[in-house]
């Protein structure tokens, strides 16, 4: 009686000029994968995020994509390798990217669209008495330090001027006949020194809106990529389009994100790309949404945390490429992880 | 007691002044050339190439008798283009022996090199001798040589020589055989002795050399003496050695004012090619370079340049420069250039097996010049903390290539990251019983949910400024129900709220 392998065999010998090796299944790839150093989003990616390829992290403001692509890079930090941050609206935190355990080191930050840095001005006013309140420095005349002549008798002069001084004008007004109105005393108002600095922090304090008209960022933020994958030896390139509204991310030519595609691969590089709405479509070889986080509510004075939900929305490179003939079960495709504020502690 | 052998190298190089402006433009090497010195009406003719002479000019001509030579390329003088040019033959004769006695005059450079001893190292003497030359002539300088075992006597050799003749050896105790045919003149004879010889009818060294010595001292006293023994090649000298000091330097003044920044990068290659050629020379190679542009407005314009490694890639310095330069334009149009850069030791890098892959240095430090050209300076680099609790405490440092390995430690549990909005934006906000309420943020409505705070901040307690801000933290949601963290600050002084930071 034949063997099975040798039926197999038999099998796949008649039908190769139809079918090649029909009974065999192709090799399976394994593919390079780094850990994301969230436990929940390892399990559920079977190892980490794919090397060589781009990433896609899509999710609206405060949905965890920072964090996420943070404790990516820091795992990468570790291992000694260095990693680009192409920070498209100048948003990274240094202290924060610190909280999380990168080393600032093996970090290249590239900020795209900086103008002048505009520090908030009214840390700066100092508040000052107007001069008249101010202890006069005393005049020097003639011989004595303070005195008015070299001789005792000269002290007194000028002290009727002196007394007249003090005393309000209404006091040593000649009397009349009719009753005289009494000058209302103004309420004296102290401001602070000086006023032009004022208007100048209201001119600059007036509303700018630096997200809207973001093509030159997104152009300089690009092309930066472009160098970044040409000279290679980055071990991960973070594109920071989170700020970005989808109306301007979306009009990216799609070419571009092929290239990076293609440059990663050669490079092995991974390229994170975080996002508000799918840009890279099919040039992506993963697409993670992150769906709107859930504040915790640990402490009734300070904040504590966010609570994120992750579901994979796309995976170019599956584990295996055998299409069974039944329908498998389906596996959790969401995972969910709580992220701690630096004060909160350990918990 | 023996005296030790000796065994001199004169290296000569006629007309300096002509060579070292020839040796930047080697365009002009083909064309009939002179130097001009002087005053602006009284310029005189100082130094001229075969070209020149070929045609008719001598030294010492006027500029309105150099105007009848329609065909001849004038240059004023540039004294610090010798010297650079005198620096550059030094460095290369340093390189045969370290005891170099420099006995140049105003428009020739003359060098006398202690070769004895160098045999072994480095050949015969002919040999040395050629390898020298070749070294010379690289340097765009042309020369000759003479090697003689006394000093005086290697020096009139050279003095005597054509170029076309480029080593002449005379073997020890030739020398008054080799010198007895040479006219007085490679003496260099004050006036009144040139007379007097030319009276008595000694017209070369060989009839000088025969002359009775009491007879000559009575005449001419003690210094008749010494010119007898020069002549017979019998004069013992006490050898000073130079000790030049290692300078990188190049000077270049341009023909006509450079507005363009490519045109200028022609000459810079050529100056880099001149630097990068000494340091090879020593086995060094360029760390730095600083270029300073003089201007138009009487102004200068420096520069400098530092890649990660040192390299002696000219094409890797010229790309740097130019995007340096680039970045930062000179403001009115460049009359001279000087590159002066600082020798490193030549790079090598030791690649682990097993180390990760990280970026190459030189590849790094053109992309790096790159994205500063993009984005800004200041804009790329690795961010340093500062020791403080302001906004953005925190200073960009150029990047490089960290040698040490990471000593972070990463957080065991995921943290929320800030993302800071810079600068601040203003919104409005509703406040009921000093409680934020609502506020408008990106024309969007957002309902708070809980609000942390309020915690004062901004100022230092030891400097005179007002803490005027208070920061909170707000949970807030939209009414699509997207949740917004946020911190919020606000300027007491001007009761105005800021949105600083979105926690995500």
């Amino acid at each position: 009686m034949p063997t099975a392998a040798a039926l197999r065999l038999q099998i796949e010998t008649a039908l190769a000029h139809r079918i090649p090796s029909s009974l065999s299944p192709a090799p399976r790839t394994i593919r390079p994968l780094a850990p994301t150093g969230i436990f929940t989003v390892d399990n559920l990616l079977q190892g980490g995020l794919p090397l060589g390829a781009i990433t896609e992290i899509i999710g609206s403001e405060c949905s965890g994509r920072t964090s996420f692509a943070l404790s990516f890079t820091a795992q990468i930090t570790q291992t000694g390798k260095v990693c680009a941050w192409v920070d498209v609206s100048n948003a990274l935190s240094p202290e924060s990217a610190s909280a999380i355990g990168i080393d600032l080191n093996r970090l290249l930050w590239v900020r795209c669209g900086v103008t002048n840095p505009i520090t908030p001005l009214s840390s700066q006013i100092s508040f000052s008495l107007p001069p008249k309140y101010l202890i006069v420095p005393p005049v020097k005349k003639g011989l004595h330090g303070g005195g008015f002549g070299p001789h005792p008798r000269g002290e007194v002069k000028g002290l009727s001027t002196a007394v007249s001084g003090l005393l309000r004008p209404e006091a040593i007004a000649p009397r009349c006949a009719e009753p005289q109105r009494r000058t209302k005393v103004e309420k004296e108002i102290f401001e602070p020194n000086p006023p032009q600095s004022i208007r100048s922090i209201q001119r600059t304090l007036t509303p700018r809106k630096s997200w809207f008209k973001p093509w030159s960022k997104i152009d300089q933020a690009l092309r930066v990529t472009d160098l970044l994958l040409q000279a290679g030896g980055f071990s991960a390139i973070v594109l920071d389009l989170g700020s970005i509204a989808p109306e301007f991310a979306s009009r990216i030519p799609l070419a571009t994100w092929f290239r990076y595609r293609a440059a990663a691969e050669r490079s092995q590089a991974s390229i994170l790309l975080l996002t508000q709405h799918a840009c890279a479509k099919s040039s992506a070889g993963l697409v993670l949404r992150l769906q709107p986080a859930i504040a915790l509510h640990d402490e009734p004075t300070v904040f504590t945390g966010i609570e994120h939900r992750v579901e994979v929305a796309r995976e170019r490179f599956t584990p295996t490429n055998v299409v069974p003939m039944r329908k498998q079960p389906q596996s959790d495709r969401s995972a969910s992880w709580h992220s701690r504020t630096a004060w909160a502690g350990q918990r | 007691m023996t005296r030790p052998a000796e065994l001199y190298a004169c290296l000569y190089a006629k007309e300096l002044p002509a060579q070292a402006m020839l040796r930047l433009r080697p365009q002009l090497r083909e064309r009939p050339f002179v130097v001009m010195q002087g005053e602006a009406p009284l310029q005189q003719v100082c130094s001229l190439n075969t070209k020149a002479r070929a045609l008719g000019v001598a030294h010492g001509m006027t500029k309105v008798e150099i105007d009848t030579f329609p065909s001849v390329t004038v240059l004023p003088r540039s004294h610090a283009e010798e010297q650079t040019a005198k620096s550059a033959l030094l460095e290369c004769a340093g390189t045969f022996s370290p005891r170099i006695e420099d006995r140049s005059d105003d428009t020739s450079l003359l060098l006398v090199i202690d070769i004895a001893g160098t045999e072994r190292l480095l050949g015969s003497p002919s040999k040395m001798g050629k390898t020298l030359l070749h070294q010379v002539k690289l340097f765009g300088i042309t020369a000759c040589l003479a090697i003689a075992s006394n000093f005086h006597a290697a020096i009139c050799l050279a003095r005597s020589m054509s170029p076309s003749n480029q080593v002449a050896i005379t073997t020890s105790g030739q020398e008054g055989l080799a010198l007895a045919r040479l006219p007085l003149t490679v003496l260099d004879l004050p006036e009144k002795y040139a007379e007097t010889f030319s009276l008595w009818g000694i017209h070369t060294l060989g009839m000088l050399a025969e002359l009775p010595e009491k007879a000559l001292v009575s005449r001419m006293g003690q210094e008749g003496r010494r010119l007898r023994l020069l002549a017979r090649g019998e004069l013992n000298h006490l050898f000073i050695p130079l000790e030049a000091a290692f300078t990188l330097e190049e000077h270049m003044e341009l023909d006509t004012p450079i507005e363009l920044l490519d045109s200028l990068l022609f000459v810079v290659g050529v100056l880099l090619k001149q630097l990068i050629l000494r340091t090879t020379t020593r086995v060094l190679a360029l760390a730095s370079v600083t270029i300073t542009l003089s201007l138009e407005d009487a102004t200068s314009h420096t520069r400098t340049v530092r890649p990660a490694l040192p390299t002696n890639n000219r094409q890797l310095w010229i790309k740097l420069l130019h995007l340096d330069l680039e970045d930062h334009p000179p403001q009115a149009a460049i009359l001279a250039l000087s590159l002066t850069a600082e020798p490193g030791s030549t790079s090598k890098v030791q690649l682990g097996l097993f180390s990760p892959q990280l970026p190459e240095p030189m590849r790094l430090d053109v992309t790096l010049a790159r994205i500063r050209a993009i984005v800004g300076e200041d804009c790329v680099g690795r961010a340093m903390l500062k020791d403080t609790h302001q906004r953005d405490g925190f200073t960009i440092e150029p990047f490089t290539i960290p040698s040490e390995s990471s000593t972070e430690v990463t957080s065991t549990q995921p943290r929320v990251a800030i993302r800071q909005l810079r600068p601040p934006e203003n919104i409005s906000l509703t406040l009921i019983g000093h409680q934020p309420k609502a506020f408008f943020f990106r024309e969007k409505q957002y309902t708070v949910e809980r609000a942390y705070g309020p915690w004062l901040t901004g100022g230092d307690w030891w400097a005179p400024t007002l803490w005027g801000n208070e920061q909170w933290d707000l949970i807030a949601r939209s009414r699509d129900g997207e949740l917004l963290g946020c911190c919020l600050l606000r300027d007491l002084t001007q009761n105005s709220w800021q949105m600083a930071a979105l926690y995500d």
